[in-house]
């Protein structure tokens, strides 16, 4: 017999607690997985979009709590697009409506000229035509859900669009919308003359922080965005999301904690004598805190392995409902499932601390008289 | 003395509950290395503490305690002596319930740095030992109380400890269990001349004894003195 099969021996002896405290842990280990790689594919959605256009970075209206709330007006447009260091700004306007299942269906207005220059991977039709007023570049998603293909009329906003193009770029809110005509867009949206953001893209030879840098400089009301960690100067939508992840993490940790701890607290209490009977044929104190602690760090591996399994499945089955899957792509990565472990590592050890100096201190007398 | 010592024990005193009960007062006991001594007296005398303090499961308030060539005192590491230099057989066997006889008997080697099957080997060995081939995988609660009993002696045994203490091992027994129990332990412990000392009330058990020691008021005292008190137990002083 182990030392390991001696630990998982204790553990099977009350089943019904063991797997009720195995479950706890998982449901957070599950949330953890499930918000984290939610907000790992937002922040992989959000980074592929500043490289729109071959973009080296994206202006926006400074203080902005969310990035389709930004205007830009024509003079901001001029004033970056006028600059020496900069090879060219296409202005983008977002317009969100439902469309179809897609609750935050986003039009992208821009100039049919300028989508020209740096297109998305088209896998069928053509890009916009210059002057065109109601052709739409379709996402592939997008394409799928509203079952359309190129010559296809689609209603966007109210308003009826025929399908010249269908693309596919790999980032969902892209893929779930489209491309129209920039004062097409801005009049469906009421904001004529005014765009959300610009897809910068600097001249040969020239930095782009630097660029980004002296744009903000010379604009007070503008800000640059050129990775997604400077989201949030523009959308404070991650850093929320970042916030609830980790609030979920901690509040599964001590609730989880919590759970192991009443669990190998009445463990411990219940094999007092059975504590005393080990420390009497010789055990030392160090390996009953070994045993406790392993007690519970097998049942947070447990739960930790249920958890990562089960964070995976509940995603993958959220993204069966069509108007989920039509915004939310949820990414997976070691450092995700590492951080899952992590959590159960930390609500083993810890709710496992106190029963264990509990037992330890227990002199072998007390232990053995222990009823 | 001779002979090296077993077991001495010098003017040991141990009181409970803030000095109220003083279950020793000034004990001595000399055994020697090898030698089967019977601990007996009435309730209540002190003998059990005598014994856990023998075996490291408490500290005396006073006194001097050597074991085998060890000062408890002095002992920095209580749990290897334990592990290493004593076997205890109690009267409730105090086996694991979760594990088997085979699994039980190798729960001290773990903190002896006995590999996996070398613990397995040696705890087949002593449950053959015992008579309790055939019957390894099973656990307490499947065994009968004389069983249970050998199944605990085989446990004592794991680490060679150079002295057995048995605490009242037939107390939970009818008597012939009871005495096939102290046959075994006798045997046992003489065949690996370990040092043997068992609490009882039995006199017929003491008897088998190479010498008892009568217990009173926390102290030794002299046969007389205890018949005085026990005359049951008295008339058991070997022939």
């Amino acid at each position: 017999m182990s030392f390991l099969a001696f630990i998982f021996r204790n553990l099977v002896r009350q089943r019904v607690r063991t797997v009720l405290t195995v479950v706890g842990i998982t449901v957070g280990i599950v949330t953890v997985v499930a918000l984290g790689s939610v907000t790992a594919g937002f922040r992989q959605s959000a980074g592929s979009m500043l490289k729109l256009g071959g973009a080296d970075f994206i202006v926006a209206q400074k203080g902005s709590a969310d990035l389709s709330f930004s205007t830009l007006s024509r003079r901001d447009r001029a004033a970056v697009e006028g600059r020496a260091d900069v090879e060219r700004a296409m202005g983008v306007l977002f317009d969100l409506s439902r469309v179809g299942a897609n609750p935050y269906f986003v039009l992208f207005g821009v100039e049919p000229a300028q989508l020209a220059v740096a297109p998305p991977t088209l896998e069928q039709g053509r890009v916009l035509a210059d002057g065109s007023t109601t052709e739409a570049l379709l996402g592939s998603r997008a394409a799928a859900d509203l079952d359309a293909r190129v010559g296809s009329t689609v209603s966007i906003h109210g308003r009826s669009f025929t399908v010249v193009g269908i693309y596919h770029d790999g980032n969902v809110f892209l893929d779930s919308g489209a491309f129209a005509p920039l004062a097409t867009v801005q009049a469906i949206a009421g904001k004529p003359g005014l765009v959300t953001a610009l897809f910068v893209k600097v001249a040969d030879g020239a930095d782009p922080r630097a660029v980004a840098v002296a744009i903000e400089e010379a604009e007070a009301g503008l800000t640059t965005v050129s990775s997604v960690d400077e989201y949030g100067k523009v959308d404070q939508g991650l850093e929320v999301m970042d916030a609830a992840n980790l609030a979920i993490s901690v509040l599964a940790v001590v609730i989880g904690a919590i759970g192991v701890m009443n669990t190998m607290i009445m463990s411990v209490f219940e094999r007092t004598r059975e504590i005393g009977i080990l420390r009497s044929v010789g055990w030392r104190g160090s390996r009953i805190m070994r045993m406790i602690f392993g007690e519970s760090l097998l049942l947070c591996a447990i739960a930790s392995l249920l958890g990562v399994a089960g964070g995976v499945l509940v995603t993958r089955a959220l993204l069966l409902v069509p108007a989920i899957a039509s915004f939310l792509e949820p990414q997976y990565s070691v450092a995700l499932f590492l951080r899952a472990l992590a959590v159960g590592a930390i609500v083993g050890l810890g709710g496992a601390a106190y029963p264990a100096i509990r037992a330890v201190r227990l002199s072998p007398m007390e232990a053995l008289r222990h009823e | 003395m001779s002979e090296p010592a077993g077991i001495d024990v010098t003017g040991v005193r141990k009181a409970y509950e803030q000095g109220r009960i003083q279950a020793l007062a000034g004990m001595n006991l000399h055994v020697a290395s090898g030698e089967y001594v019977a601990l007996v007296g009435p309730s209540g005398c002190g003998k059990s503490t005598l014994l856990h303090l023998i075996a490291a499961l408490d500290r005396p308030d006073e006194g001097t305690i050597h074991v085998a060539g060890h000062d408890l005192a002095l002992e920095r590491d209580l749990s290897h002596y334990r592990a290493r230099h004593v076997g205890i057989v109690f009267q409730l066997h105090n086996l694991l319930p979760t594990l088997t006889a085979l699994e039980n008997v190798q729960v001290p080697m773990f903190e002896t740095g006995v590999r996996a099957a070398e613990r397995e080997r040696r705890a087949r060995r002593l449950l053959e030992l015992v008579g309790m081939e055939g019957r390894d995988g099973n656990r307490p609660a499947e065994l009968s109380g004389g069983e249970r009993q050998r199944v605990a002696i085989a446990r004592a045994l794991a680490n060679e400890p150079e002295v057995i203490l048995a605490d009242e091992p037939t107390g939970s027994l009818d008597s012939t269990s009871g005495l096939h129990v102290m046959e075994l332990l006798e045997s046992v412990c003489r065949g690996r001349h370990a040092t043997l000392v068992v609490v009882t009330h039995a006199p017929d058990l003491a008897r088998r004894a190479d010498r008892i020691v009568h217990m009173l008021d926390g102290r030794d005292v002299p046969a007389p003195e205890a018949r005085a008190v026990a005359p049951g137990m008295a008339a058991g002083t070997p022939t």
